[in-house]
């Protein structure tokens, strides 16, 4: 590489890893007003440990809280003191029994204040289904507890979607059904009933310019069926609109969890076909994931409830590992590149340059993968498989400086080692990268939550690590080499002397 | 030199690593594993209003303390306090997680309702509220199993691509470690009762990653040897511990990196949340466990696979005297049994 060129590069090169650099870690700040610069650090996504999140607190209709129990009472006592209306209102300390934190009905409870084994058989399923609808999403780590032995604790990480629909949207008992009933009648018309007899499974599809929708894969029962229904609905649209002289001929299909509509099309035509996607509502992937989970619940009989849940409050919570765990984890690791690439130029010089330049582009390249890529959540695991691609990445870069340390001690001039050198550790460097990369595949593919999340990452960090090890870092040396003039002190060896006899 | 890949080094390895996983096994089965604050039961003492303590700041400092001060007067000890805020900002509370299940809290927390109006200033305007949760932790076994059979394909993948590029008896060891040092982990954090959470099962993910990546920078160096002019009719024994004593430096440099990473995100955790600090150190864990494996267990192992495989191959290689006379006889026409006795 010639001298004129090496500088060039050296400058683009520089330039674009400082502007990457700062879009990745500068501190947020408002550029004016109404605009304000957020760093891709500031846009990664955190699991419950390193970023909070949301909880909420499902009770069980018959089930009250002491908040709730108090305004009862208040609002007894105030009724009570009007002398007009003092016969209204029942005493809540008379149907309600007070059981740990909570307050329940004489509804759900025998004379003693036991609960019923309806109540109790109805509250396990409930609980199940949420369990089953929680784990069906997949956060990188969520939390489902039992609270006062009748209430369910859900915690989740901060996602794109409202938290108030995602808790509300599990919330839903009941079958699922498919009617031509809208939502101002309460009692549905049935004209499908959604059970695994007629759906496989839901799933979500890109809409392209519609957001996501959520895709219905119906078994061939189910096919025939939901033929049949269209066609008998676009029909009945088609006549009503003869004889009313209408221009419009679409039928509205509704499919409601118990009493709760999940969601409705529009229909043009019958539909005969495997898939039936239904887009329009779903801005983000997770709001049609949370349709798709409460679908495939539904679906196995043992995980449909028929009690209500209430989700009133909605609270936010500090990450589980520290208010500030993510910083702190953000600080500690740049200190710790830093002292490594310190230590890099300190020990190999020029070559060490080479490195610092290629961990810089590995480090900025996964931090714009974190950052960018819909669906990518840092937890804890995820702390373990960044540090760990990098200590990999950094392993081989001076595993292949030994190499050509080594093969330079050997007599070779300095091209011929860093040739030598770097195919001397060609071989190990593609395979234990192949290795981890089919690894956290296997373990992407396979496992769920955590595990899923982290391998993600480790995955990426392999990938990144295998190109700037094999390639950008040898590029990058042999842009450095270009410029000085003792290439050999450059690279800190020393040529030993040898005395001629 | 071969002291190190020596079968008595492999019988104390194997003793060591029993002696773990045999006592981790019986902590886990009678107490499981030490569950962090995300994964134990707990009661908590939960103080809300309606959301005046979101804009007083200081209106919320002088009710935690009240709280706090009343709630240790009341017996009860203090784990760990939380403030949330509703999504909706219409209310926010205080949450007080308690030591131990308290007793007697259905008294304490109306006394605590009344002291609060009473004790604090402007509490009427806040509306607060007092009560208590006892909350269950449930365990996740669907997600648990999944990462089992995830570590246990990825476990015999590892075994197979190592059999292929290296040898059938590194790909036979890479597995044998892979399992050691994730169960060794695991037992580890058993024992010495450090607190986990549902992450934990990352660092036994971890542990696999780290131990195929830390045995196969071992087996590369040995494939290396292996076929070099210089060391491939060594003793298997000595050309082992030569490759191991050559890569010692490349797996401590990593192991160094990787300590050094958790050490100080350990100190940060520290300061910012313990729970942070718990994890690092199990990851810490593996990472001796995969060190230790990788330089000491796994080619003590391969050592023995190598000298069996090596004495078989010089045993087929061997040439034979005396089924080459026989053969020459026989075409000679003379009988096999007196061959046969020549040769005593």
């Amino acid at each position: 590489m010639g001298k004129k060129k090496s500088v060039a590069l050296i400058i683009l090169v520089t330039v674009v890893l400082v502007g990457l650099l700062f879009l990745s870690v500068t501190p947020s700040f408002y550029v004016s007003t109404a605009q304000k610069f957020n760093s891709l650090l500031s846009i990664v996504d955190f699991g419950t440990d390193l970023g909070g999140g949301y909880y909420t607190v499902y009770y069980p209709e018959g089930v009250i809280s002491r908040s709730e129990y108090d305004m009862l009472v208040e609002e007894y006592e105030e009724t009570k003191a009007t002398p007009e209306t003092s016969d209204d209102v029942d005493n809540p300390a008379e149907h309600y029994f007070r059981k740990g934190g909570v307050y329940l009905s004489e509804t759900v409870c025998d004379a003693e204040g036991n609960v019923t084994e309806t109540f109790q058989a109805e509250f396990d399923s409930a609980f199940n289904a949420l369990k089953v609808r929680f784990e069906d999403k997949n956060f990188a780590d969520y939390s489902i507890k039992k609270q006062d032995d009748y209430t369910i604790r859900a915690e989740v990480p901060y996602t794109d979607e409202s938290a108030s629909t995602l808790f509300e949207s599990f919330a839903y008992s009941g079958n699922l059904i498919f009617s031509d009933t809208d939502t101002s009648t309460t009692k549905k018309n049935v004209l499908m009933s959604g059970n695994a007899e007629y759906i496989k499974d839901a799933s979500v599809a890109n809409a392209g310019e519609d957001g996501y929708a959520v895709a219905i894969n119906f078994t061939k029962a189910g096919r025939a069926k939901f033929a049949e229904i269209t066609a008998d609905l676009v029909e009945a649209a088609s006549s009503d609109s003869s004889s009313s002289s209408s221009s419009s001929s679409s039928a509205t299909i509704y499919m409601y969890v118990g009493t709760e509509l999940l969601m409705q099309a529009s229909l043009s035509n019958a539909l005969d076909q495997d898939t039936v996607y239904i887009s329009g509502s779903y801005s983000t992937r997770e709001s049609a994931e949370t349709i798709a989970c409460v679908i495939n619940s539904t679906l196995d009989e043992n995980n449909v409830f028929n009690i209500q849940l209430d989700t009133s409050d909605i609270y936010e919570f500090a990450p589980t590992m520290g208010e500030h765990a993510a910083l702190a984890a953000a600080i500690a690791i740049g200190v710790l590149v830093l002292a490594m690439l310190i230590f890099s130029l300190v020990r190999y010089k020029g070559m060490g340059l080479a490195h610092v330049y290629g961990f810089l582009t590995y480090a900025l390249v996964l931090i714009l993968c974190i950052s960018l890529i819909d669906g990518i959540v840092v937890n804890a695991g995820g702390l373990l498989a960044i540090i760990l691609s990098a200590a990999i990445m950094t392993s081989f870069n001076w595993y292949a400086f030994a190499n050509i340390r080594s093969e330079f001690a050997g007599g070779k001039t300095l091209t011929a080692s860093i040739k030598a050198g770097y195919k001397k550790s060609l071989a190990l460097t593609i395979d234990v990268h192949i290795v981890l990369v089919v690894l956290s595949a296997i373990l992407y593919f396979i496992s769920l939550g955590t595990v899923q999340y982290m391998s993600l990452i480790f995955l990426l960090g392999s990938v990144i690590s295998a190109a700037c090890t094999l390639a950008i870092t040898r590029f990058y040396l042999y842009m450095f080499l270009a410029q000085p003039k003792n290439k050999i002190a450059f690279c800190n060896f020393k040529r030993e002397e040898t005395e001629d006899e | 030199m071969s002291k190190t890949v020596s079968k008595k080094s492999l019988f104390v390895c194997l003793i060591i690593s029993l002696v773990l996983i045999i006592a981790g096994a019986f902590v886990f089965g009678f107490l499981g594993f030490n569950g962090n604050a995300t994964m134990d039961d707990y009661t908590s003492i939960e103080v809300s209003d309606s959301g005046y303590m979101a804009f007083d700041d200081n209106f919320r400092a002088s009710l935690q303390d009240f709280c706090s001060a009343e709630i240790e007067k009341g017996g009860y000890d203090v784990a760990a306090v939380k403030y949330n805020q509703s999504a909706s900002g219409a209310g926010s509370s205080i949450s007080f997680r308690l030591s131990d299940s308290g007793e007697g809290l259905d008294e304490f927390v109306d006394a605590l309702s009344i002291a609060i109006d009473s004790g604090v200033e402007n509490a009427e305007l806040a509306v607060v509220s007092v009560t208590y949760h006892n909350v269950q932790n449930e365990a996740y076994y669907d997600f648990i199993w999944r990462t089992a059979v995830a570590a246990a394909v990825a476990a015999v993948v590892l075994f197979i691509y190592a059999a292929i590029r290296f040898k059938v008896g590194m790909g036979f060891t890479a597995l044998i470690a892979a399992v050691h040092d994730v169960v060794i982990t695991l037992a580890v954090v058993a024992l010495l009762r450090v607190p986990v959470g549902v992450a934990f099962i990352g660092v036994a993910a971890y542990s696999l990653l780290i131990s195929a990546f830390m045995n196969l920078m071992v087996f590369g160096k040995m494939r290396r040897d292996f076929r070099s002019d210089e060391r491939k009719n060594l003793p298997a024994r000595e050309g082992i511990a030569l490759a191991v004593a050559d890569s010692r430096k490349t797996v401590f440099v990593t192991a160094i990196l990787l300590a050094a990473a958790f050490v100080v995100l350990g100190v940060a955790g520290a300061v910012v949340g313990i729970e942070l600090l718990w994890f690092m150190l199990t990851g810490l864990m593996a990472v001796i466990a995969s060190t230790y494996s990788s330089l000491c267990f796994a080619p003590a192992i391969y050592a023995c696979i190598k000298e069996k495989s090596d004495a078989k191959r010089a045993e087929k290689a061997k040439y034979n005297y005396a089924s080459d006379k026989q053969k020459s006889k026989e075409a000679k026409g003379v009988p096999a049994q007196e061959v046969v006795s020549e040769t005593k």
